[in-house]
């Protein structure tokens, strides 16, 4: 037992090292991109509502549409920060050779680096929580939704990160995956209601996303943090099941890919 | 045309890296991997190790399937690559090797006396909290020796690991595997292009051409393919004639001066051709050698039919 936590411990310890080395990346590839997704929306919501500062757009004022962005955010730092960059490189360059010959397997690294990386971003969260609080744009904070929202972002995280690495391991097949990658971020931004809020999409389209695991990835959560508890017991569930069918495919792709590994470059 | 052509049809040539290759290693032997570029020693290293896994044939490390994986199997053996960094490039080797001690489980008391005296022998002690992205190239190699020795491997794969290395480097690392092996006999699998590496370490041979086994035997043996041939290197205190017998016989290659010979004696003739030229030539100075094992690899990969089917 002792091994399997200074295994795990190692490589996360290993994982910050590298993570801190370089920290202005770290802060730019962290904070970077939501921060500015959401000043942009941030002043979009405020142009809307500045011609009409009482008006409710599908349940939402002002108020509560920029409380819901600000949960966008906290999710997306929390639950969606990994990225698959580092794995399809690994496969690219003929890297992952020298993770096939160590005791601890591949997936293993690569799901210890997450946690090393949740465990940062869960710190850096609190901080930019407690911000958020100071300034006001948190006017009905309940101590059980920020507890259940945590929960649930963190599990959001794992199916966030399965879905990274699955389109991770389709370096298996193609040269570059960041196409592939850029097209989940997208779709995911537009179908998890990173954008807008889902009541403001046809109802037909709110219906059918259901089936899909995308609103779990940021509307659910974000209603869980504003105080909808009676999501978070069907959410929990549902991102569960996502998750394990992910991890599942992961593990068929990995090893279909592995057959057609050549080891370039050694 | 061609280019937007092979966005609709593509043709694909498929090539055997391996073919028809048997090999036997014994426990605590040395063997050396040899053949030029694209001869398929790189592909067997990785089949070996389970990185890929052979279209058909069987294969058994330490009486494991490599291809299976299993951790047991992954203990027992260690892979250094020359042409690739397996230690984390950002953080400092210390931190790689303690990442390594956990991966293998190795005690601490172990751990640490390992550390220590590899460290002395390889003389990297003051390079252990460096970030290896600031070692040179024969200061990572060090290193990476030192990562995959570290849980006593009793099976290692060196791939080229002096590839791009000084001469001294190149040095230092054969004195210390050789010491190493001495001390603990772990069974050595290495490819590497500079016979030097070979000549020292090895005592069995495989010369692998187009993917197939065409040499596996003693390196004593390899040498003498091409004959019991010494080469023999005469001085002469001035210009001789050199269409004589006792040269043009024997292969000679003249200087520009014509004081300088190089011939290739049977070494039944040796002492025979060498005293005539003695006694007939003003020689100022001569050396022996024998045929060096660059030049039988050479003259095998041009000719491989030279190679007798017996030593296969």
């Amino acid at each position: 037992m002792k091994s399997f936590f200074e295994m795990w411990g190692r490589t996360m310890e290993v994982k910050w090292s590298n993570l801190m080395t370089y920290r202005l990346n770290f802060f730019l590839q962290v904070f970077g991109p939501a921060l500015v997704f959401f000043f942009i929306k941030y002043n979009l919501w405020s142009s809307i509502y500045g011609a009409n500062p009482t008006a409710v757009i599908q349940g939402y004022d002002f108020q509560a549409m920029i409380a819901y962005q600000v949960w966008v955010l906290v999710i997306q730092l929390l639950g969606q920060g990994n990225d698959s960059m580092n794995l399809s490189e690994d496969i690219r360059l003929g890297r992952i050779s020298s993770y096939l010959i160590y005791p601890f397997d591949f997936w293993k690294f690569h799901t210890a680096g997450f946690l090393a990386f949740q465990g940062m971003q869960f710190l850096l969260c609190t901080v930019l929580l407690c911000s958020v609080l100071a300034m006001g744009f948190l006017a009905n904070l309940h101590f059980n939704a920020l507890l259940q929202g945590v929960i649930l972002t963190l599990l959001v995280g794992g199916l966030w990160f399965t879905l990274q690495y699955l389109v991770g391991l389709m370096a298996f097949w193609l040269e570059e995956t960041w196409i592939l990658r850029v097209i989940l971020i997208i779709v995911a931004q537009f179908l998890s209601g990173a954008i807008l809020p889902l009541e403001l999409y046809p109802k037909w389209v709110q219906s059918a996303l259901l089936y899909t695991p995308f609103p779990y990835l940021t509307y659910l959560p974000a209603r869980v943090f504003m105080g909808d508890s009676g999501l978070f017991l069907s959410s929990l569930l549902v991102v569960g099941f996502w998750t394990l069918i992910m991890a599942g495919i992961c593990t068929l792709v990995w090893k279909r890919g592995l057959r057609l590994y050549t080891a370039a470059g050694m | 045309m061609g280019s937007i052509r092979s966005l609709f049809s593509r043709q694909y040539e498929i090539n055997q890296a391996v073919r028809d290759f048997s090999v036997q290693i014994e426990p605590g032997e040395i063997i050396g991997l040899l053949g030029p570029n694209g001869a398929g020693k790189t592909t067997l290293m990785k089949m070996f190790t389970g990185i890929i896994v052979p279209s058909s044939g069987s294969l058994e490390v330490l009486g494991f399937d490599p291809w299976s994986r299993s951790k047991n199997f992954r203990r027992k053996i260690a892979l250094v690559m020359g042409q690739k960094s397996q230690l984390w490039w950002d953080i400092p080797a210390m931190d790689s090797l303690r990442l390594l001690k956990a991966y293998y489980e190795v005690e601490e008391k172990d751990f640490k006396q390992r550390v220590e005296e590899l460290s002395s022998f390889l003389e990297v002690k003051n390079l252990l909290h460096v970030q290896i992205r600031k070692l040179s190239l024969g200061e990572r190699m060090k290193l990476e020796l030192m990562a995959c020795l570290l849980h006593r491997p009793e099976v290692i794969f060196l791939d080229e690991p002096t590839i791009g290395l000084d001469l001294i480097a190149q040095k230092g690392i054969r004195q210390f595997m050789k010491e190493y092996h001495q001390q603990h006999r772990p069974t050595i699998i290495l490819t590497s292009h500079y016979m030097a590496d070979v000549a020292a370490l090895c005592s069995h041979i495989v010369l692998i051409l187009q993917g197939q086994k065409r040499y596996d035997g003693t390196i004593v043996d390899f040498e003498r393919i091409l004959g019991r041939e010494k080469i023999v290197t005469f001085q002469f205190s001035e210009p001789v004639v050199s269409d004589d017998s006792c040269f043009r016989n024997f292969e000679s290659i003249w200087n520009g001066g014509g004081t300088e010979v190089e011939i290739k004696i049977p070494e039944e003739k040796l002492r025979e051709v060498s005293k005539e030229i003695l006694q007939r030539y003003p020689v100022v100075d001569f050396h022996t050698e024998k045929i060096p094992i660059e030049r039988v690899m050479e003259t095998l990969w041009a000719n491989p039919e030279l190679i007798p089917p017996t030593t296969r």
